[in-house]
This record gives structure tokens, C-alpha cells and sequence, in this order.
């Protein structure tokens, strides 16, 4: 067996090598401020990580990365928890309920084509600054995008299942917990996952907005301080995070939607 | 054979209004007795309105006038005690085969280890006890056909509703699914179960049933007894009565044939 | 009746009930944000003195004099504001557009040529979907300044990678029997690439465009929240720092009326060029 046919491809580390390449010859080729060489944001990613002074010296609360990672993680973790299960349960009523699609559906719609944030600023009225807005913000944008999926996945669900079901003898609490649920969460998942890759970049606005912790909060001062390296290594770690995140939520798709074909691509 | 009424139609109509506003009667006063443990096939062509009958008995739509009696009681609605096969597929792809066979005697509350038995039971009648820890997208749809009969015979119900159910296979798939069928159907020593088969296809319903019953706009047309022995073959399907029944069930369905000029 | 006129009928209603109970709610909850500034400000403030108050950010020119000169604020004064600042954002948005999704596109097409290019590329661009994008707004400010120029080209890079990794993914998704089904009509590959990828693709280009119109109005606004002189999503946040949150939500209303406006376009734009493909695909 070929490593290929392993799933290994070496041309995809090689594409990796030659990313790293070109970056080291323009950053060779400009000045470092601007772009500094990808090594040295390594050193200076592993040398914030877990304290640094300047970080205390410029306000932040928690002097190192590792602690401002772990206060948006934080919020994205309890934003996108307390988020998607809003948005799924409300989307899956609102396909069954003709009540809650008929006062619910528009607003989602809406609320799907606008940029979600155009409410940072009102939130930091409203909640001040600190935890709350950003979650709020996260929360919001979670909440809709698994309400437009929830709601697409039942609505389009054949009513075949729900049919056959009821004549195994499935009461009403029997199809929505073993009929409607299980057959929506491949794409509950796969909107979860768009969800999360959208929910770090929402929260690090929300904290370059205004905020006294997190990433967003990092990359505002060292912004201040034109401090390229310093970006690019917290920009770098930021995303290693949503990375791991992500690829958490690729194992829970593979491990619930295993039935799918959905699933079935992702194992 | 038992004399036991199973099933009443009495004067059933079903009316829909369409998109357009238009006004559809697909069940026109329909009255039919079917006796307990009795075979029927209803055949008819395409919008005779044989489906719907079919749905009605479900329990899964509502007659717009007349009532559906079921051992002396009216049905309301879907129940477990009549099962029913879908002709599109119908088997829960979340869940592994076995636990689809399962599933209706998990609705009635029958405990893990006695439904798993009596699921392993009809898998194996079914011949697919090589599969049960399979996921369905990972079968052919003879083999879905299977656990959907599987899993209707295992759940108990005294009257099964197939809706063309081998409607979608192949030739040979069908006949085998016909043999699986009726030997579920006709298992020695237990009671026959009564049986309402939907199909367009006149050899089927030959091969299968006790008795047709031919619908044609939303009325009864014809309702004929086949007496041949069972088990059918194509040798007990070849008598002059048989075919004589063919070529009448063939005329009503459209078809003309040179045994219908004869 | 048809259903979706009833739907259609149904979300009118909703959103008359909204603005209905937002007046309502001006009338109990009387709480300011600040002395003058109503925390719901009901609509005959908003199309009043809301809008008037718009004045202010009015830069001048066509002979209008600017607040900040002294001038009273006119209503003529607020319609220019708002439309000039409406029109730097559509402005940064259309370059991005164009420019982001002219790239990407591009790109992607040549790398998908070959499946050695499609390899090399498939790991950096997986980790330039997973930075934040938003996050980036320092970094494009820092290389840039806060200028036009670095805002749209912060959209752009978003548009572009999405839509650059949306191409390679919809090439390499064509079904084979198309592909086949051109060789054996004896397809060169450029007009295999002419006339069975690049129309097989155009169904899911469609909802990367569709995120692309999303990803370029969030990077747009966050560009200015985050330092910029012009543009809506400047007046909202510097009226934010006032906390005038009157002339914030009715800067947000128009902003929400116009991403809504442009996503309708998008689709209406894609309906036409889809007639042929069947409806399961646009979806």
C-alpha cells in the first residue's frame, strides 16, 4: 500500500513547507515590523504564552496569551453552547408549530443577511463593557445560523419517517426524540460547525471593541503598539485554537451522524 | 378460512381540494369487507385512488365522509396493531437494522432483551441476520424492503398495508421478496394475518393474493377470488381460469390483449 | 390564497407588530442612555430629530455647509450625510467584491488544473479559513493604515479565500460522468474547463457567493468599527462613544435594509443564471 492510498498525500506537507517558504522571503524582503519571519512569531508565541510583562504594562488583565486564549474560549464555548441549542430547538419548532415559523421566520430570515455585527456597539451600550456583550454578540450569531438550519433540515425532512413511525405506534414525544432529532442532526452539526469557525472572529471584535481581557483585547494593544510579531503570533494561536475547535467538531459529526453519508465522508 | 370480519369500508369517500383550486374525489363511496387473515390485493391504474384507500386504513389521512372499521371499532388515527410498508424507502437511516426492527415493539414499551429476541427472529426469517449491526445506507433496497418487513411482521400488527411496496425493484428481487413475504404470511402454526397489498402489477397480485379487488376512479370495479393453491408457482399460474382472470384483470387496467378478443 | 402570499402577508404583519411595539415600548420604558438620549427612541424621534442630527457627520461639499462650520443641521445636510457614508461602505464592499472574488476565483480555477497544485495549496488555505477573520482587522490596519485602500483590501482577503477555497472544492466535486461523458465527445481540456466545469460549479458557487456577500458585509463594518473616517459603520460607532443610541439604530435600520436589498439582488441575480439546473441544486 502507497502512503497516498493511506490517506497520506506528501505533496500537502510539501504545500505547507513552501507556504513557510514564501513567507520567509518576503519577510526577508520587507521590514520586520511590517512582516517579521515566520520563526521569530513562533519564538514570540511561545515566549508570551504563558507571561507577558509588556501585555501588563499596556492594561491587560491577564498578562500572557495563554489566559486571554483561554477567556475567549471561554466565551465562544458558552456562547456557542447556550447559542445552538436556542437556535435548534426554536428552528425545529417552528417547522412543526405553524404559530412560532409565522412570528419567528421573518425576524431569522432577516437577521441571517444581516451582519450580526452591526449589534457589537449596541451591546457594549447596553451590557458594558465585559463578558456579557461578547457572549450576547456570539450567542446571537450561533443562534441563528443553527435556527436557519434546524428549521430547513425538519422542514425538509420526508414526511415518510414521521409517517411510518406513527404506524410502528410512536406517540408525539417518541417522533420528535427518535424521529425528528436524530434525523436533523447531521445538518444540525454541519450548521454547528460553520457556526463555530464563524463565532472567533465575532468574539475577538467584540473584544477589540471593547473589552478588558481575551485575544481581541491582546491584539488592540499590541495594534497600539505596531507590534506585527506580536499580532501574528496571538493572530497564529487564535487560530490553532479555532483549528482544534473545528476539528472537535468534525469528530462529533463522524461519531452522531456516522448513519449519513454525510458523516460517513467525514470518518 | 376464518369468516371473522377484519376490516369494514363503509361508504367511504375521500375529496381533496387541489393547488388550483379544483375539486378531487380519489375515494368515491367505497364499501369492503375484509375477512380476518385474508390476502387482498387492490389493483387499479395510476390515481385510482387504491394509495389513498390505503392511507385511509392507516390511519395516516381521514375519510371526508363514511367510516373504516376496525374489529368492530372505528379508527382514529395511526396504531401499531396495523403495520404498514411503504413503497419508497422507509427505514430509519439513524438507526442500525436492528434496532429498526425493534423499533415498534420499543414504542409499545416491550423490555431491551425480549425485543431484541423477537427482533433477531424475524431478521433471520428475512435472511438477514448477517446485517442487523449495519447502518441502512450501507444496503441494497431489496435488503431495506426486508428489514421494513421485517420490522412491521416483528412489531405484531393483525393487518398489513403495503403500498406497492416492491414497486421500485428489479425482477428478481421481487420475486424473491414475494416467497419472503408470503412465508411470513403463511408461517405454520401461527394465524394468518390480514393482509391489503397495493400493486399496479396484474402477476403480483396473481401471485400473491386470496382475493383482487380492482379499483378504477376512486370506485370498486371488480372484486374477484383467486382459489388457486398455494404455494403458487408459475406452473399453478398458468391454468386456463388463472389466465382468464389475467386478461380481465389486464382489460381493466387498460390493456388490451389478444385473450380478451377470444 | 396562495401560501407564500400568506407568508409574505404574515412577515408584514410581524414586522409592523415590531415596530408597533418598539413605539410602545419608547412610551413605558423611558429610561435615557443619557440626558436627551431616550434608551428607545420612538419613531416620530428617529425620522425627526435622529435624522436631522445625521447632519453632523456630513463632510461638506455640493455647497451644503457642515455642522462642525457652524451651519443649523437641514434636513438636506442628513440625506447627504447619510448617503455619502452609505455610499463609502457599498464603495469598500463593491472593491472587495471584485476584487476578493476576481482572485479567488482565479486562483482557484488554476489550481484545480492539476491535482499536484490542489494538494500543495489544501493545508495553508485550510489554516487561512480557521484565522478569524474579523481578528485580522489590526494586522490589515497595521500593513495598510486605516485607509480605503486597507479596508477593502481586509474584505477582499476574506472574499478571497472563501471563494478561492469554494472553487477548488466545487472543481474537484464535478461529477466524473460529466467529465467522462466531454472526453468521449472528444473535449480538449480547455473546453472541458469552458464547458462542462465552469457551468457545473456555478450551482455551488452560488451559496459561496452567497457567503462571500455575508463575510464582505461583516469585514466591511468591522473595517469601520475599528478606524475608519467615513462610511455607516464609522457613524455608528462614533456615535456609539456618545452613546447616541437614537442615531445608532436608525444607522443600523438603513444598514439592515441594504445588506437585506443586496442579498435579494445576489439571488435574483443567481436564479437567472440557474434556470437550467434542477431545484435540488439551487437550494
Amino acid at each position: 500500500m502507497t502512503l497516498r492510498g493511506l490517506g497520506f498525500d506528501p505533496l500537502r506537507p510539501l504545500g505547507a513547507l513552501l507556504f513557510l517558504g514564501l513567507w520567509q522571503a518576503a519577510s526577508a524582503s520587507m521590514a520586520p515590523i511590517m512582516l517579521p519571519s515566520p520563526w521569530s512569531v513562533v519564538k514570540r508565541a511561545s515566549a508570551d504564552f504563558w507571561s507577558a510583562p509588556s501585555l501588563a504594562y499596556y492594561g491587560v488583565e491577564d498578562p500572557s496569551l495563554f489566559g486571554n486564549l483561554v477567556y475567549t474560549s471561554e466565551n465562544v464555548a458558552i456562547a456557542v453552547l447556550v447559542g445552538a441549542s436556542l437556535g435548534a430547538l426554536v428552528g425545529l419548532a417552528a417547522s412543526r408549530v405553524w404559530l412560532v415559523r409565522a412570528l419567528v421566520n421573518p425576524i431569522m430570515l432577516t437577521a441571517g443577511t444581516a451582519p450580526i455585527i452591526i449589534a457589537a456597539p449596541f451591546l457594549l451600550i447596553w451590557f458594558g463593557v465585559g463578558r456579557a456583550s461578547a457572549v450576547s454578540l456570539v450567542a446571537f450569531y450561533v443562534a441563528t445560523i443553527l435556527y436557519l438550519f434546524a428549521e430547513r433540515a425538519a422542514r425538509n425532512l420526508d414526511p415518510i419517517y414521521e409517517h411510518s413511525a406513527l404506524t410502528l405506534g410512536a406517540g408525539p414525544r417518541r417522533l420528535i426524540r427518535d424521529i425528528l432529532i436524530p434525523a436533523t442532526v447531521p445538518e444540525l452539526l454541519g450548521g454547528f460547525r460553520i457556526a463555530l469557525a464563524g463565532a472567533w472572529g465575532l468574539e475577538a471584535v467584540s473584544e477589540l471593541l471593547g473589552a478588558q481581557s481575551g485575544i481581541g483585547k491582546v491584539l488592540e494593544v499590541l495594534a497600539g503598539a505596531t507590534d506585527a510579531q506580536g499580532i501574528l503570533a496571538s493572530l497564529i494561536l487564535l487560530g490553532v485554537v479555532a483549528l482544534a475547535a473545528d476539528a472537535c467538531a468534525a469528530a462529533l459529526i463522524a461519531r452522531f451522524a456516522a448513519w449519513s453519508a454525510a458523516g460517513a465522508q467525514r470518518l | 378460512m376464518t369468516s371473522q370480519r377484519m376490516i369494514e369500508f363503509v361508504h367511504v369517500r375521500r375529496e381533496y381540494r387541489r393547488a388550483d383550486g379544483a375539486h378531487v374525489t380519489a375515494v368515491d363511496d367505497v364499501s369492503l369487507i375484509v375477512p380476518e387473515g385474508e390476502f387482498v390485493c387492490l389493483i387499479g391504474p395510476s390515481g385510482c385512488g387504491k394509495s389513498t384507500l390505503l392511507q385511509l386504513l392507516a390511519g395516516l389521512d381521514a375519510p371526508t365522509s363514511g367510516s373504516i372499521v376496525l374489529k368492530a371499532k372505528e379508527i382514529e388515527g395511526p396504531g401499531p396493531e396495523r403495520g404498514m410498508v411503504f413503497q419508497r424507502d422507509s427505514v430509519f437511516p439513524w438507526m442500525r437494522v436492528i434496532d429498526n426492527v425493534e423499533y415498534g415493539l420499543k414504542c409499545r414499551g416491550v423490555r431491551a432483551p425480549e425485543r431484541r429476541r423477537i427482533a433477531r427472529d424475524y431478521l433471520a426469517r428475512v435472511g438477514l441476520t448477517h446485517v442487523e449491526g449495519a447502518w441502512p445506507r450501507e444496503l441494497s433496497g431489496g435488503m431495506l424492503k426486508r428489514v421494513a418487513i421485517a420490522a412491521v411482521f416483528a412489531n405484531g400488527g393483525e393487518v398489513l398495508l403495503l403500498d406497492e411496496p416492491f414497486g421500485a425493484l428489479d425482477y428478481v428481487t421481487r420475486r424473491q421478496l414475494h416467497d419472503v413475504l408470503l412465508a411470513l404470511w403463511d408461517t405454520p402454526g401461527a394465524t394468518r394475518r390480514t393482509v391489503l397489498f397495493v400493486t399496479h402489477d396484474v402477476d403480483e397480485a396473481l401471485t400473491l393474493a386470496d382475493r383482487i379487488v380492482v379499483m378504477h376512479s376512486g370506485r370498486i370495479a371488480d372484486d374477484i377470488p383467486i382459489a388457486a393453491m398455494r404455494p403458487r408457482n408459475d406452473d399453478t399460474l398458468a391454468t386456463p381460469e388463472i389466465i382468464a382472470i389475467k386478461h380481465k384483470l389486464l382489460a381493466h387496467l387498460g390493456l388490451q390483449t389478444k385473450g380478451a378478443h377470444a | 390564497m396562495s401560501a407564500a402570499a400568506k407568508e409574505r402577508l404574515v412577515s408584514l404583519a410581524v414586522f409592523a407588530a415590531l415596530a408597533g411595539l418598539w413605539q410602545i415600548m419608547s412610551r413605558v420604558y423611558v429610561v435615557e442612555a443619557q440626558p436627551g438620549e431616550p434608551m428607545i427612541p420612538g419613531w416620530q424621534i428617529l425620522f425627526t430629530r435622529t435624522f436631522l442630527s445625521l447632519a453632523d457627520y456630513w463632510g461638506g461639499g455640493f455647497g451644503v455647509p457642515t455642522v462642525a462650520d457652524g451651519a443649523a443641521r437641514t434636513y438636506l445636510a442628513a440625506t447627504l450625510s447619510l448617503l455619502s457614508h452609505l455610499a463609502f461602505t457599498l464603495a469598500r464592499l463593491c472593491v472587495a467584491l471584485a476584487l476578493g472574488g476576481g482572485a479567488g476565483f482565479a486562483l482557484g480555477l488554476a489550481v484545480s488544473w492539476s491535482r499536484f497544485t490542489r494538494a500543495l495549496v489544501e493545508w495553508p488555505v485550510h489554516f487561512l479559513r480557521a484565522l478569524p477573520l474579523l481578528a485580522m482587522v489590526p494586522l490589515f490596519q497595521l500593513w495598510f493604515g486605516a485607509t480605503f485602500l486597507g479596508q477593502s483590501l481586509f474584505a477582499a482577503y476574506g472574499i478571497g479565500v472563501i471563494v478561492f477555497a469554494a472553487t477548488v472544492n466545487a472543481v474537484r466535486n464535478v461529477p466524473q460522468i460529466y467529465i467522462d461523458n466531454a472526453r468521449l465527445f472528444g473535449a480538449s481540456r480547455f473546453a472541458l474547463y469552458r464547458d462542462v466545469i465552469l457551468p457545473a460549479i456555478l450551482p455551488a458557487m452560488r451559496s459561496a457567493a452567497l457567503l462571500c456577500l455575508a463575510a464582505g458585509w461583516s469585514a466591511v463594518l468591522g473595517a469601520e468599527y475599528l478606524g475608519a473616517q467615513t462610511g455607516l459603520g464609522y457613524v455608528i460607532v462614533y456615535a456609539q462613544q456618545f452613546a447616541y443610541l437614537d442615531r445608532m439604530f436608525l444607522v443600523a435600520l438603513v444598514l439592515i435594509v441594504c445588506t437585506s436589498a443586496s442579498f435579494r439582488l445576489a439571488q435574483t441575480l443567481f436564479a437567472r443564471w440557474l434556470v437550467w439546473a434542477p431545484p435540488s441544486m439551487r437550494a
